[in-house]
C-alpha cells in the first residue's frame, strides 16, 4: 500500500510541475490553432473537408503530445538531480523504483489529459462539420493508440534522463522516435545499401525499435473505417507496452545503482 | 555507550573525476560509533569529508570500502530512512510549490495520514517561523526561509535520528539562535542528531561529542566538555586550530 502511496506522491508531484509550467500551455494553444486550421485547409478541397480536419488533428495532437513527452520526459529525472532536489526525496522512505514509476507516470497522467482535451476538440469540430451532425467514433478509436505513442515516447525519454543530459536525451529520443516511424523502409534502405555496417546498422535499428509506422497505418485504417484486426492491434499495444516495461525497468537499475554526491 | 545508533567500521570513499579517471580519497578509514540520544558534530575545513560522511550514511553515495550501519540497518534502507530526517547543505526545494505543499508532499512520502500531515506542517512552520510564508511559493524564498524550510521537513516524521549539514548557513543571527533552541529543545526530547558544521560555537554549546576530519582522516573524536571546561567555545576553536594544524604539518612532512 505504502508503495501505491509512494509512486502516486511523486506521480502528482510530477504533473502538478508539469501543469504549473506556462510552456504547456503554449504548446496546447498553437495545438489549438493548428487544429482549427483544419476547417480552414478542408474548405478549400472538394468533398473531404472533414477527412482533412480529422487527419490534421490527429496529427496534431500526436505531434504536439510528442514534443510535450520529448521536452519534458528528457528533464524528468535529470532535472532532480541537476537541482539537487533529489536529495530530499532519496533520503525519504521510498525506492527507487517507486522514484522512476512516478516520474514517469506524472508526466503519463499529464499527456492522458492532453490527449483527452484535444481530441474532444477534434471530435467536436468533426461533430459540428460532419453532414449528418453524427459523432466519428473512428476517430475516438484512433486515440487510445496515439496516446500508447505517447508513452512509448516518454518512456524513451525518462530512460535517457536517468544518465543523460536533457539536450543529449532530446537528440536520443528523437532519433528513437524518428527510427520507429522509418519502420519498413529502414529495412528497404538495408537491401540497397552495399556497405555491410550500414546495412547491419539498419536492420538492428529495425529489430530494436518498435514499428510506429504500423501504429500509423493502423490508426489510418481506423479512422477511415477500416477494421485492421484486432490481432494486430493487440500485437502492437502489447509490443509496445512491454517495451515501455522493459524501459522503465532500465531506467529503475540506472536509478537504483547511481550516486548521488 | 548506550545502543549504537550510527556504526561505521573503516568507512571510505574515493571519487574519481570524470574524463581522466583521477583518484580522490573524500573518506578514509572511518570508524565511529554514535550512541542513541547523542549529540555529534563533525568538524573540519572545507572539502575535509563531512557532507561525504553524511551522504554515505544516507546511502546518497555508496562506500568504496569498510561498513556502514544505521540504526541497524545498511545506510538508505527504507526502514532506516523512515526513522531519519534529514538537511542537506543548503536545500533546494520544488519552486513551483509553497512551503505547506511541500511539507505534505514530504508527509504523504513517509504515509502520514492525511490529519498528521497538516497538523505537523502547521506546528513545524511556525516552529521554524514560517506561518507567513506558508502560502507563498518557494521560488520567491529568501536563502535563509528555504534553510528554515529544510529544517521544518527534516523534522515533519518526528524522527528519532537527524542529520543536519551545516543546519545554520545562510541563517542571521536570529536564525542561528532559533536553530540552537530547536536543537536544546531536540535533545531534550532524546533524539540523536549528527550535524556537520563550521560555527565552532554551535557546535560547542549543544554538542555532546565531536569528531574531527581532515584530509577525509578522523584526526581526533572526544567529548566537548573535555576541551570546553566550563563552557568557553573559544577553547574549541583553539584546540579544533591546533589539531588541524598538526595534522597539517604531519601531512606535510609525509609527503615531503
Amino acid at each position: 500500500m505504502h508503495a501505491v502511496n509512494a509512486v502516486m506522491t511523486i506521480a502528482l508531484n510530477t504533473l502538478r510541475e508539469t501543469v504549473r509550467d506556462r510552456v504547456l500551455y503554449a504548446f496546447l494553444l498553437f495545438a489549438f490553432i493548428l487544429t482549427l486550421a483544419g476547417i480552414v485547409l478542408g474548405s478549400l478541397s472538394v468533398g473531404q473537408n472533414l477527412r482533412i480536419l480529422i487527419d490534421l488533428g490527429l496529427a496534431t495532437i500526436s505531434i504536439f503530445g510528442g514534443i510535450i513527452a520529448i521536452f519534458v520526459g528528457t528533464a524528468l529525472v535529470y532535472k532532480e538531480i541537476e537541482k539537487r532536489t533529489i536529495y530530499l526525496i532519496v533520503t525519504k522512505p521510498i525506492k527507487r523504483w517507486q522514484f522512476v514509476l512516478g516520474k514517469f507516470l506524472g508526466l503519463a497522467i499529464c499527456l492522458l489529459i492532453v490527449t483527452i482535451l484535444m481530441g474532444s476538440f477534434l471530435v467536436a469540430l468533426a461533430w459540428y462539420m460532419s453532414p449528418d451532425q453524427k459523432v466519428n467514433f473512428d476517430l475516438v478509436y484512433s486515440l487510445p493508440l496515439i496516446y500508447l505513442e505517447l508513452l512509448f515516447i516518454t518512456a524513451i525519454a525518462t530512460f535517457f534522463s536517468t544518465f543523460a543530459t536533457p539536450m543529449m536525451s532530446v537528440v536520443f529520443t528523437l532519433g528513437a522516435w524518428l527510427i520507429g516511424h522509418l519502420g519498413q523502409s529502414l529495412l528497404a534502405l538495408a537491401q540497397i545499401t552495399e556497405s555491410a555496417s550500414t546495412k547491419l546498422i539498419l536492420k538492428t535499428a529495425y529489430w530494436v525499435m518498435p514499428d510506429l509506422a504500423k501504429l500509423t497505418l493502423v490508426r489510418s485504417d481506423l479512422t477511415s473505417g477500416v477494421n485492421p484486426g484486432s490481432e494486430l492491434i493487440t500485437y502492437l499495444v502489447a509490443y509496445i507496452m512491454a517495451y515501455i516495461v522493459f524501459l522503465l525497468a532500465l531506467s529503475t537499475l540506472i536509478t537504483e545503482r547511481r550516486e548521488f554526491p | 555507550m548506550t545502543q549504537a545508533v550510527i556504526e561505521t567500521v573503516n568507512l571510505g570513499k574515493v571519487h574519481f573525476s570524470n574524463f581522466l579517471r583521477k583518484r580522490f580519497q573524500a573518506l578514509d578509514q572511518l570508524s565511529l560509533t554514535i550512541g542513541k540520544g547523542e549529540t555529534f558534530g563533525l568538524l573540519g575545513l572545507n572539502g575535509a569529508g563531512k557532507t561525504t560522511t553524511l551522504k554515505l550514511l544516507l546511502g546518497l553515495l555508496r562506500p568504496t570500502t569498510g561498513e556502514v550501519k544505521v540504526l541497524g540497518y545498511d545506510a538508505g534502507h527504507v526502514k532506516a530512512l523512515a526513522r531519519v530526517g534529514f538537511l542537506p547543505e543548503a536545500p533546494y526545494f520544488y519552486s513551483y510549490l509553497s512551503a505547506q505543499e511541500f511539507l505534505d508532499f514530504s508527509g504523504r512520502l513517509f504515509a502520514l495520514p492525511e490529519k498528521q500531515r497538516k497538523e505537523r506542517a502547521k506546528e513545524l512552520l511556525e516552529l521554524v517561523g514560517l506561518t507567513d510564508a506558508a502560502k507563498r511559493p518557494i521560488g520567491k524564498f529568501s536563502k535563509g526561509m528555504m534553510q528554515r524550510l529544510g529544517i521544518a521537513q527534516s523534522l515533519l516524521n518526528d524522527p528519532e535520528l537527524i542529520f543536519w549539514d551545516e543546519p545554520t548557513s545562510g541563517l542571521d543571527p536570529i536564525g542561528r539562535r532559533d536553530v540552537r533552541t530547536i536543537l536544546h529543545r531536540l535533545k531534550s526530547e532524546g533524539k540523536t542528531i549528527f550535524f556537520n558544521s563550521h560555527l565552532l560555537p554551535d557546535v560547542s554549546e549543544v554538542c555532546d561529542r565531536i569528531g574531527i576530519l581532515n584530509r577525509g582522516r578522523l584526526i581526533y573524536q572526544g567529548k566537548v566538555s573535555d576541551i570546553t571546561a566550563g563552557g568557553n567555545y573559544l577553547k574549541l576553536e583553539d584546540f579544533f586550530l591546533s589539531t588541524i594544524q598538526e595534522a597539517e604539518a604531519n601531512h606535510k612532512k609525509g609527503s615531503s
